[in-house]
């Protein structure tokens, strides 16, 4: 697990998710890079006028799951184009087990966010062409094979080409390509996206054991429940940097939530806060009014996944907290 | 395991595969081998009829004009990894460039020979083809023109934006380098401007080469030979430069 804090500031909220401040990703300790197992820092990229990567920093150790989170466009899968070694970045620098990641893709596992199979080629095919690569021979490959196919559920379509696979086991067989020489990091760029809730489940088991084993993961989602079963750290990417990073109950505790009183005359006021419950006592202390209803709202995951995409923006102004009518 | 036997072993898994993909898709394959034979028996007649090496134009040419379309193979077992996303996946494995582009030509060239190949064997078994006393000229020559091909179909591949443009560039240059090369017609009885146009396709030094193969003349190979191969390297070095960075993300496919 991360030992870095949540970066979200406290900040008023309307009916809106709240807004947070734009904070700086705190450097990690020198002890705690040491025995990083992915090392990436000041990673920039440009595509033209796009600039895909503006700083990116993000350190994954062994047995750590960081969930790379951000909307569309946020620099997630340049980032991991860069890390396993498709692209070369403009500036920085990464560094897998100490090392420059080309002379070292046998560390990697990378599953992209597109489909990327052969249609004519079978599952079984697959994973003993990409586990051969990897340096798996005969024996050793064939009960990886079987393993590998286990654990993702695909032992019934081991010998189905990829074209014929529905769109959940074509998922599926794509980690399994990934996961097939048990790499030392991991690189899951959506590897859900469109899936259904058994290549999901089989998705999430497998990556926890792997982590488990002593494996790092970066996966990327726009599901953030999926990071909260790993136990994922998140790193929240945003214009090609990471502007946050801590785990979702972490990040939770630093979100406003919402009050709502409803008065007899019709009135009512709101009030964003991240202690709900004090605050709704101390309305309810200070108003002279009749009560007809009250409404406490914590904040989830959804309203998380929404305040992390306002990250790095201004805030809206809110209203001072705690203040009666 | 040794430095040297990994990447051995990574090229021939990755030989295996891409000729494995090819075998599973073969209709190109046969319509390239089954036409230029279809034409050569029906045109064979007429040549004789018309020139002192009428055999040797029958078989030539059209094998010549179908190995030209046959480039389109080559071409699209590039394109497909391009459509399939493939290609990157392929790259972020341990195998190095030269394993992967190995891996990725060595089928096509061999899928080449096969065609030239089967379509001389059968100009010397139905038509009468009168084969040098020396067969290694021929295999060299085969070879050359191959690689030519080879070179030549890769970098379309990575320059098309589609299957189409891919088809296009493939058929007309395929009906304008056998035209101007004299595989359709000899050189000699073709127009004074289209005579003079000739050497700029390498359909017309591949039928330079191929006649002096079949004519056990060695020496008059050497020019024919150098030009293309020289056109190989050049088109070759592109694709290679091509496929050892990717297409990046900007592209249609």
């Amino acid at each position: 697990m991360s030992s870095n804090r949540p970066t979200l500031a406290r900040e008023p909220a309307t009916r809106t998710p709240p807004a947070v401040h734009p904070a700086p990703v705190p450097a990690e300790a020198d002890g705690a890079r040491a025995d990083a197992l992915l090392e990436v820092s000041g990673l920039t990229k440009r595509y033209g006028e796009v600039q895909a990567l503006g700083g990116f920093d993000l350190t994954v150790r062994p047995g750590e799951i960081v969930g790379l989170v951000g909307h569309n466009g946020a620099g997630k899968t340049t980032f991991v184009d860069v890390v396993s070694g498709l692209i070369r970045p403009d500036e920085g620098t990464v560094l897998i087990a100490g090392r420059p990641p080309v002379p070292h893709r046998h560390l990697i596992g990378v599953s992209p966010q597109h489909i990327a199979l052969y249609p004519s080629v079978t599952v079984r095919e697959h994973l003993k062409l990409f586990g051969g690569l990897a340096g798996l021979r005969r024996r050793a490959l064939r009960s990886a094979v079987e393993e590998l196919a286990e654990d993702l559920r695909l032992t019934a379509f081991l010998d189905r080409p990829a074209g014929l696979l529905s769109g959940g086991q074509q998922r599926r067989t794509q980690a399994g390509v990934a996961l097939i020489h048990r790499p030392r990091l991991l690189l899951l760029d959506e590897p859900t996206a469109g899936a259904d809730p058994e290549t999901r489940q089989a998705l999430l088991e497998t990556v926890r054991g792997r982590a488990a084993e002593g494996a790092a993961v970066v996966y990327t989602t726009h599901y953030l429940t999926e990071l909260t079963e790993l136990e994922a750290t998140l790193a929240v990417a945003k214009a090609g940097r990471v502007v946050a990073r801590g785990t979702a109950a972490e990040l939770l505790a630093d979100l406003s939530g919402e009050v709502v009183l409803e008065f007899a005359d019709g009135e009512e006021i709101r009030r964003s806060t991240t202690d709900p419950t004090g605050t709704l006592m101390r309305l309810l202390a200070e108003t002279t009014h009749t009560v007809t209803s009250v409404d406490v709202r914590k904040p989830d995951l959804d309203d998380l996944y929404r305040s992390l995409a306002m990250l790095g923006e201004v805030p809206a102004a809110g209203p001072p907290e705690g203040e009666a009518p | 395991m040794s430095t040297i036997t990994a990447p051995v072993l990574r090229t021939g898994l990755l030989v295996r595969h891409n000729l494995m993909l090819r075998l599973r898709d073969p209709s190109q394959i046969i319509s390239y081998v089954a036409m230029p034979i279809v034409l050569m028996m029906v045109l064979k007649p007429l040549y004789v009829e018309a020139l002192d090496s009428g055999t040797v134009q029958a078989v030539t040419g059209p094998m010549v004009m179908f190995s030209v379309f046959a480039l389109s193979i080559v071409g699209n077992s590039i394109m497909v990894e391009r459509e399939w996303r493939t290609w990157d996946r392929l790259r972020v494995t341990r195998a190095g460039r030269t394993e992967l582009l190995l891996g990725k030509t060595l089928p096509a060239f061999l899928i080449l020979l096969f065609q030239q190949s089967v379509v001389l064997g059968v100009g010397c078994a139905v038509l009468g083809l009168e084969l040098p006393d020396v067969p290694g000229l021929l295999v060299l020559a085969i070879a050359i023109w191959g690689f030519t091909l080879l070179c030549l179909g890769s970098a379309l591949a990575t320059v098309a934006r589609s299957r189409g443009d891919l088809s296009v560039v493939s058929d007309l240059g395929a009906i304008g380098v056998s035209a101007l090369g004299g595989a359709l017609v000899p050189v000699s009885l073709m127009p004074g401007w289209a005579q003079a146009i000739a050497p700029i396709s390498p359909g017309y030094w591949a039928m330079s080469l191929i006649q002096a193969a079949l004519a056990g003349d060695g020496a008059a190979m050497v020019r024919p030979g150098l030009v293309c191969l020289a056109i190989g390297l050049a088109f070759g070095t592109f694709a290679t430069y091509r496929l050892a960075r990717g297409w990046g993300r900007s592209r249609l496919l």
